[in-house]
């Protein structure tokens, strides 16, 4: 049995996981996206432990883990939904109609924002979303906040029956901190789903109906989060200033340090906002009335900001005193506080030292090597496009989002724009092409799970319109560069027990494709012929789209599996330190010594694939 | 990411608020890997350029790219092959700071026993070694038993106590 109250060092998402444990929570549905996957991983870790019965799900996508996470809280249990910023775009019509029709048992939204961005296409701001949708939203500075505004988050859904969201960014998702457990709450509720067409199945005429009634539940959670003192605080030791700061989640924290570090705790009042939508005005309102100007500083956009009606003495990203875009670093609030400081004529010392741009530009003149992801030694992917490349060189390549991104430093990926346009632009690139009856050569890359997620619509529509382009799934039987997730192809399920497969060859049959082949891409031979036949099956008029699955399993994951029979190979004299390795084949563990100016090998990062055998053509790399 | 969870529990052990911060996702498939620990009473996981005491760095050019986050008087363990290619104008930058910098060569440490990955708790071994950080040997090598898995775990103690005694006879 472990005790009543216990402290451990958490990561933010489990910390998260444990929140909503700690709430009784029934089910737990998600999709993996940086920075939210370890959210489920944590709720199967305290299942496990505490042998408890709640329903996890590695959903297929973000729309799906959202409506299965809602139909829970439909029958009066809790849900909570976790996913990336963008994931949020995905699962958005589902999250602007439920905000209507409204929850039973508690729904919290957690929805992890990506300010940077550090692992995502977009900085956008999620309680952006929550202001659309209408929902209300909290905002955490700590894993420590986090997990027990999701406790409270259950209990505003279900007072006012309304899906919550709860919006951490990445530097709180991924923070550590030596967090308080508290006991897990144990709710016994039987699933019961009670008929009300006219809400559950609401026609426009309903919805106007429930709109009104949602404005109505908004004006009292904003009443609620007047009174708040939980997460809406201020921190100072004068009622008054000239300069005061309205801050929340990771900024609070920080500005917090820089106060302490720099002595300015006594000059400087902060109020914090833990519950940005809806805004607790009156709160807002009282502290700027009360300060000659007020700072308003938050990521990754300006939801508070924009709240404010009276912005008069408001400094922020509308008057150019904040960045529109990139993290708001420890170093970047200090010099935007440093700058106000000195417009407002405000003195201090501590503030006044300059950044130490000596050491900056010592460091630039070294010119280090700038290190930029890159596959894994060994990645069938890197087999996979260096075969493209080579079997059909003058190619538009359309990719989608995954570790296979980084074919982008083959120069094997043209596009990535979300989940599914690795096949939507390719058809969509064909079409434009076509009307001008011009045959272009389209090559589609798509990892196996983000064809789970988006990959059948975007086929089909294809299929149906008559595109013709190659299509290469790269199966490496997980979802990798999000930590090692499970798919549908696996049949495994989130918290490791059986699931039912469903094999990549039945579903793109399913999607009408003739054309399909499998084959291991660690046989770069085979597969350049088999991407040769492809091309020219989607060139024949009675052809169509091919689909090549190529498949092989990850090295990070299946090590033993992945390089199934090791080849050690060596760098020969033939080698005239061309460089064409190093940029189409592009291994970490093939580098230019600076001294020979040739090819040499990295035994420290080298797995033995035996795969850039195939990357030289002076056949300069050899099995030894 | 070991090692920050390494601090994290010796900072719990030692009866510590903790707060950190790690990378993951994309930053991890070969760009650079930061870690920030903060050991006592702070509020935010990052460590602002400048403030930090202690800086440990596993790679020479990660080295190079990170001191900035040091501050006036603070310390640096450096993981390089070899001191005398360092480069020279960085170390009189440091000396005029008063930051003491010390390199050990914790790859090759760790490959002499059979095990690249320990290198970075070989260099932890080099710091606790020297004495120029507050941690006691003995809570550091309670913690890696702690946080070690079964099947590193003889390999991290051995890499933990060559880096010991290479820090004890360091200049």
């Amino acid at each position: 049995m472990s005790p009543k109250e216990e402290t451990r060092v958490l990561l933010g998402n489990v910390a998260i996981a444990r929140g909503i444990v700690e709430a009784g929570c029934h089910v737990v549905t998600s999709y993996p996206g940086t920075p939210s996957s370890e959210i489920v991983p944590g709720v199967v870790g305290f299942k496990q432990e505490l042998g408890l019965n709640t329903y996890v799900e590695w959903s297929t996508n973000e729309k799906v883990a959202f409506d299965n996470a809602l139909a829970a809280c439909m029958t009066g249990k809790r849900a909570a939904v976790a996913m990336k910023q963008v994931g949020l775009n995905v699962a958005s019509d589902s999250l602007m109609s439920s905000a209507y029709t409204g929850v039973i048992g508690g729904l919290v939204i957690v929805s992890c924002d990506d300010p940077g961005p550090h692992s995502s296409q977009t900085e956008q701001d999620s309680r952006f979303f929550a202001m659309f949708a209408k929902v209300p939203a909290y905002d955490p500075s700590t894993p420590q906040e986090a997990k027990e505004m999701v406790k409270e988050a259950f209990e505003l859904s279900e007072k006012f029956q309304i899906p919550v969201l709860l919006r951490p960014t990445i530097r709180v998702s991924h923070a550590k901190q030596s967090v308080k457990l508290l006991p897990v709450k144990s709710l016994d509720r039987q699933a019961n789903f009670e008929k009300d067409p006219d809400r559950w199945a609401a026609t426009p005429r309903y919805r106007l109906m429930l709109h009104t009634r949602l404005n109505k539940a908004l004006r009292k959670i904003q009443e609620r989060f007047e009174k708040n003192t939980k997460w809406n605080y201020e921190v100072g030791t004068r009622r008054t200033g000239s300069l005061g700061i309205i801050t929340c989640s990771v900024s609070f924290s920080i500005i917090m340090d820089i106060l302490e570090e720099t002595n300015l705790k006594d000059t400087i009042n902060v109020l914090k906002i833990g519950t940005p939508f809806p805004l607790p005005q009156k709160r807002v309102a009282d502290f700027i009335g009360r300060h000659k100007k007020v700072l308003v500083i938050e990521e990754t956009d300006s939801v508070i900001e924009s709240q404010i009606i009276d912005k008069s003495k408001v400094l922020g990203r509308l008057s150019s005193h904040i960045p529109l875009q990139g993290e708001l670093a420890p170093e970047v609030i200090h010099d935007i506080l440093a700058d106000i400081l000195k417009e407002l004529g405000i003195v201090h010392k501590e503030m006044e030292e300059s950044p130490d741009t000596k050491l900056d530009k010592l460091i630039e003149s070294l010119d280090l090597p700038i290190r930029r992801p890159t596959l894994c030694a060994g990645c069938p992917e890197r087999a996979a496009f260096f075969a493209i490349r080579r079997a059909i060189p003058k190619a538009i390549y359309t990719s989608d989002i995954g570790c296979y991104t980084l074919g982008l430093n083959l120069k094997a990926v043209d596009t990535v724009l979300d989940m599914g346009a690795g096949i939507t632009l390719a058809s969509g690139f064909y079409q434009s092409y076509h009307q001008d009856k011009k045959d272009v050569a389209i090559v589609a890359t798509m990892g196996d799970s983000t064809f789970y997620h988006s990959g059948t619509a975007s086929l089909m529509n294809a299929v149906y319109n008559n595109a013709r382009f190659v299509l290469v799934l790269l199966d490496n039987e997980i979802t990798a560069m999000t930590g090692m997730q499970p798919t549908p192809g696996l049949g495994i399920t989130a918290d490791g027990s059986e699931g039912r497969r469903i094999p990549l060859e039945e579903l793109v049959k399913g999607c009408g494709i003739e054309w399909i082949k499998t084959i291991d891409p660690y046989d770069v031979e085979g597969l350049i012929s088999l991407l040769k036949r492809a091309r020219k099956y989607s060139q024949k008029p009675k052809g169509g789209i091919a689909v090549i699955i190529a498949r092989h399993p990850c090295l990070i994951r299946y090590p033993e599996a992945c390089i199934e029979n090791p080849v050690r190979v060596e760098i020969t004299d033939d080698c005239n330190g061309c460089m064409y390795c190093i940029d189409y084949f592009e291994c970490p563990a093939l580098l230019m010594s600076e001294e020979t100016n040739l090819v040499e090998i990295d035994r420290n990062l080298c797995t033995d694939c035996g795969i850039c055998i195939y990357a030289c053509a002076r056949g300069a790399i050899i099995p030894v | 990411m070991f090692s920050s969870r390494l601090f994290s529990e010796l900072g719990l052990r030692l009866g510590l608020g903790i707060m950190g911060s790690e990378t993951h996702g994309m930053s991890q498939r070969g760009g650079s890997v930061v870690a920030h620990v903060k050991l006592g009473d702070f509020q935010s996981p990052m460590i602002r350029r400048g403030t930090a005491d202690i800086l440990y760095s596993f790679e020479e050019n990660e080295t190079y790219r990170t001191l900035k986050f040091l501050k006036r008087g603070s310390v640096c363990f450096a993981n390089l092959e070899d001191l005398n290619r360092f480069n020279r104008k960085v170390l009189n930058y440091l000396r005029q700071r008063d930051i003491t910098f010390r390199a050990f060569d914790a790859s090759s440490a760790a490959l002499k026993i059979g095990s690249i990955r320990s290198a970075n708790i070989a260099l932890i071994g080099f710091s606790v070694g020297t004495g120029l950080v507050p941690f006691k040997y003995k809570d550091v090598r309670y913690v890696l038993e702690r946080v070690s898995q079964k099947k590193q775990l003889s390999v991290n103690l051995k890499a933990f106590e060559i880096g010991i005694q290479e820090g004890k006879t360091a200049i």
